[in-house]
């Protein structure tokens, strides 16, 4: 058995000497690195669930503390937060969409189904993985949302109501819609097509009359639902574009469907001349087809966006009369109250500092990367992050009210926004369409000089032929494969804009703890007391290296830290049992500026003395070579930044291959850094941790945050690239060039096909038929060519080839 | 050719069936999500029953 070494439940490296801590699944033993693993382990065994672990492709996400959680689940049973998660259905019957963070694969889904499924009273549950969504349907009067919070919460997920209205998901109406209208439009133009191949071979073979009509009367029939149903986005838009005084691709689209249309109809009608009803339900399909890929990649960023989006918390701790702290929901805050905002934590509402003075993170706001320093009195904004903490709150605005919630509107606005290469496209398109239009024009009145007879065929191919479609798709069609396949890597776009910027960058800066390597296992010089000491310290810390400390001190009795202030860079101080401790780098443990801190050691101190020594054990992530070494290949410049002392960085870069590091770099720093290279011309894609490194990223042309598990939720960046998949950053690169190569490619090959094909069908050589069958040829081409986008030979596998290979062994 | 008058309208009624089925799917959740359907009959194992056949005493189930 090879689960020495890592955690049964959650796969995180076990804390040394904790043999004690071990869960029985299906009879056997397992180690597992703490309490809450070993819950969540027992308690699926106990469903009768453990097969999970058999199915599960990823290792499961660490569960929270328990008690912790349990708590979060009781405050939903406070009706005023209720009302806001929960929604009656006819029948008696209660509603909620929650927000599962941690699903991470299909066995995720599959347990949280079974264990929701095993709760008494509950009538259906939907999961949806990748949405990170479950749906549930419950009996109020057997099991209520605080139930089933905590039945997820105990099996290691942690789970957010949703806000009731996002039951009528906007997204969700949009992408049915959109399928309805482009099968129709599908059905539609198979019959029609069939049809119409009766006429045009009945031509040949002299069809008798009655036939013909017929054959017209039926193309009518199934071209209609094409025109008013399928194509009414297309009028809608034509429409708002007129309004607007603007001239949109839907202008002559429009334009071109009801005039196939509309003389169709009237040549039907009166047993005379040609009917297009095949042309025009084709050219309906065609473009729905482009328009619905391009909605499932704005779907797809924005699912994303959503759960990165929670820019303010749904709970906050309020002060009661007597000073001690209330868990309550956000929503319930009025202004007045005071609320204590933990270190790393988001301000619930817009408020007043009354304590001492912090920093906080108000890049939400101000789009400033730097955390700022806010004294007594001063206001912070909700969804602020306090970087160092605590903060005390006085309440003065709250929900609607906040700046937050206007921002929010905004992101919403910004996630339907499309990326820029898409806009430049379109206003290409524009301007293309305008000189289609004239063009019409003139063809009409110049045929209806020469031959008033074929005026009308000549001019209804320029507008057909010319379809500015394939300028449309060449953008989204490209866009969209690389954004699926980036996907299946595990690299998450959520800026489409990136794709551009990574394909153009020269230079490339990492950091190095948390995104290079993974901090590991500590060794400690210390009893336990220390031990403790040091752990209450760490916990409140999201540093790596923090973090790797206080699951050390799981294994001793736990001791509070009060007063616990964090400084970038530095360490953490506070104060336990009326000592005051600083742990950190020797520099700043010991408050001494002089201090050799070379060996990277963390010291607990107390008073400039040393408690304890911590040595963290780094072990350089797997594929972390691989994924340097192809982006070096690809002629990119490496530069490592990091906070750590210059020995093990150089130790580190030299095992890594990387020429260029700097040692010792604040985040101010790394930032300076940032933006010399970027004065100097380069164009710069940032890496790091997306929780410690987030303003560093900003200032970036390309921000890549690593995360993993429940932290991919919490981290922002342009790309959000899953930690374990670090060798995907080659693939990523190659990726985004051949994306750009294709693009331009599309885009040439749309302005050569239109160049030669509107001059043809303007001197009448092209039927509309043949035209339809042109244009739509066109945009196929343009489609075909972006599902050439392919990762290079050799490529990591996509992560769902993974995910189908069942793990048979933890 | 005088039979086309009925397979025509026949086959347009079954397209018509075809479209309203479809239409009840998609309002049905059956195309919300596409990606988690398709790996879950490889799951969905009764784990019940596979418990019961390998309970403690016995070899690790793996």
């Amino acid at each position: 058995m090879s689960a020495h070494a890592l955690c049964w439940h959650c796969g995180e490296p076990l804390p040394p000497g904790a043999d004690a801590t071990q869960a029985i699944v299906a009879g056997v033993a397992h180690a597992v690195c703490c309490a809450g693993c070993r819950a969540a382990a027992e308690w699926i065994d106990r469903l009768g669930l453990a097969d999970y672990y058999r199915l599960r492709s990823v290792a499961s996400p660490r569960p929270d503390d328990p008690d912790r959680a349990s708590r979060a689940a009781e405050a939903w049973r406070r009706p005023a937060l209720a009302r806001y998660a929960v929604r009656a259905l006819p029948g008696g019957k209660q509603e909620a969409l929650l927000l599962v963070d941690g699903i991470r694969c299909s066995a995720c889904a599959w347990l949280i189904e079974r264990t929701l499924g095993a709760v008494a009273g509950v009538a259906s549950v939907r999961v949806n993985a990748a949405a990170q969504r479950a749906r549930i349907v419950w009996d109020p009067s057997r099991t209520d949302l605080p139930a089933l919070l905590h039945a997820i919460a105990r099996t290691g997920y942690s789970a957010l109501p949703l806000d009731a209205a996002a039951l009528d998901d906007a997204r969700q109406r949009e992408s049915r819609a959109a399928l309805k209208r482009l099968v129709v439009a599908g059905f539609g133009a198979m019959q029609a097509m069939m049809y119409a191949s009766a006429l045009y071979l009945g031509g040949l073979d002299r069809i008798d009359p009655a036939t013909r009509d017929l054959m017209r009367w039926f193309g009518l029939l199934v071209a209609t639902p094409v025109v008013f149903y399928s194509a009414r986005p297309f009028f809608g838009g034509a429409w708002r574009a007129l309004r607007a005084r603007t001239l949109s691709m839907d202008v002559p689209v429009a334009a071109a469907i009801a005039l196939i249309y509309a003389a169709s109809l009237i040549d039907a009608v009166r047993g005379a001349g040609e009917v297009y009803f095949d042309s025009v339900s084709m050219f309906v399909f065609f473009l729905l087809v482009g328009r619905y890929l391009e909605m499932r990649a704005r779907h797809r960023a924005a699912h994303l966006a959503d759960a990165m989006a929670r820019l303010t918390p749904a709970f906050a701790e309020r002060y009661r009369l007597d000073g001690s702290l209330e868990r309550i929901g956000a929503l319930e805050l009025e202004p007045g109250d005071r609320v204590h905002v933990a270190e790393g934590m988001r301000a619930p509402a817009d408020g007043m500092l009354e304590s001492a003075s912090c920093r906080v993170d108000e890049a939400l706001l101000s789009g400033e990367s730097a955390p700022v320093r806010k004294e007594t009195g001063e206001t912070l904004v909700a969804g602020s992050i306090v970087v160092e903490g605590p903060a005390i709150v006085r309440v003065t605005q709250v929900g609607a009210d906040t700046i937050a919630a206007g921002i929010a509107a905004d992101v919403a606005r910004a996630q339907t926004e499309r990326p820029r290469l898409a806009r430049a496209g379109e206003r290409e398109a524009a301007g293309f369409v305008a000189r289609v239009l004239t063009l019409s024009a003139l063809c009409a009145i110049g045929w209806s000089l020469v031959d008033p007879s074929r005026a009308f065929a000549a001019t209804l191919a320029v507008l057909v032929v010319s379809c500015p479609c394939a300028f449309a798709l060449a953008v989204p069609a490209a866009i969209t494969r690389a954004l699926s396949l980036l996907a299946q890597r595990g690299v998450f776009v959520v800026h489409a804009d990136a794709i551009e910027n990574i394909a153009r960058a020269t230079h490339v800066v990492v950091d190095k703890t948390g995104t290079l390597t993974d901090p590991g296992d500590v060794v400690v010089h210390a009893d336990d007391t220390a031990l403790a000491l040091a752990g209450a310290l760490a916990r409140g810390s999201r540093h790596p290296v923090a973090q790797a400390v206080a699951r050390l001190s799981c294994a001793v009795p736990m001791k509070i830290a009060t007063d616990v202030r964090t400084t970038n860079g530095g360490g953490i101080e506070g104060r336990i049992d009326g000592r005051d401790l600083r742990l950190g780098q020797r520099r700043f443990a010991l408050g001494d500026v002089s201090a050799c801190d070379d060996d990277g050691a963390v010291v607990l101190a107390e008073a400039g003395r040393v408690i304890a020594t911590f040595h963290p054990a780094e072990r350089v992530r797997e594929h972390a070579h691989q994924a340097l070494a192809a982006l070096a290949a690809d002629g990119l410049d490496i530069e490592m930044l990091s906070g750590d002392a210059a020995s093990r960085v150089s130790a580190i870069a030299a095992r890594l291959g990387i020429a260029r590091w700097r040692a010792r770099q604040s985040p101010g720093d790394k930032l300076d850094r940032l933006r010399e290279l970027r004065a100097g011309g380069a164009r710069v894609i940032a890496i790091g941790d997306g929780i410690n490194d987030a303003p560093v990223l900003a200032g970036a042309d390309v921000a890549i945050a690593l995360a993993s598990g429940a932290e991919l939720a919490q981290a922002t960046g342009d790309v959000i690239l899953d930690a374990d998949r670090l060798q995907a950053l080659g693939d990523m690169r190659a990726i985004a060039r051949e994306t750009l190569r294709v693009l331009r490619q599309n885009q040439r090959w749309a302005l050569a096909y239109n160049l030669v094909a509107v001059p043809i069908a303007a001197l009448g050589f092209v039927p509309p038929w043949l035209a339809a069958i042109g244009m739509s040829a066109s945009s196929l081409i343009v489609v075909l060519n972006a599902l050439r986008i392919r990762a290079p030979f050799g490529a990591s596998p996509p992560a769902h080839a993974a995910a189908t290979r069942l793990r048979t062994c933890p | 050719m005088s039979i086309l008058i009925v397979m025509i309208p026949l086959s347009i009624l079954l397209l018509v069936g075809a479209g309203i089925a479809f239409f009840w799917a998609v309002e049905h959740d059956q195309f919300d999500d596409l990606e988690t359907p398709r790996l879950l009959p490889l799951l969905d194992a009764d784990p019940s029953k596979a418990d019961a056949e390998s309970k403690p005493g016995e070899d690790d189930a793996r």
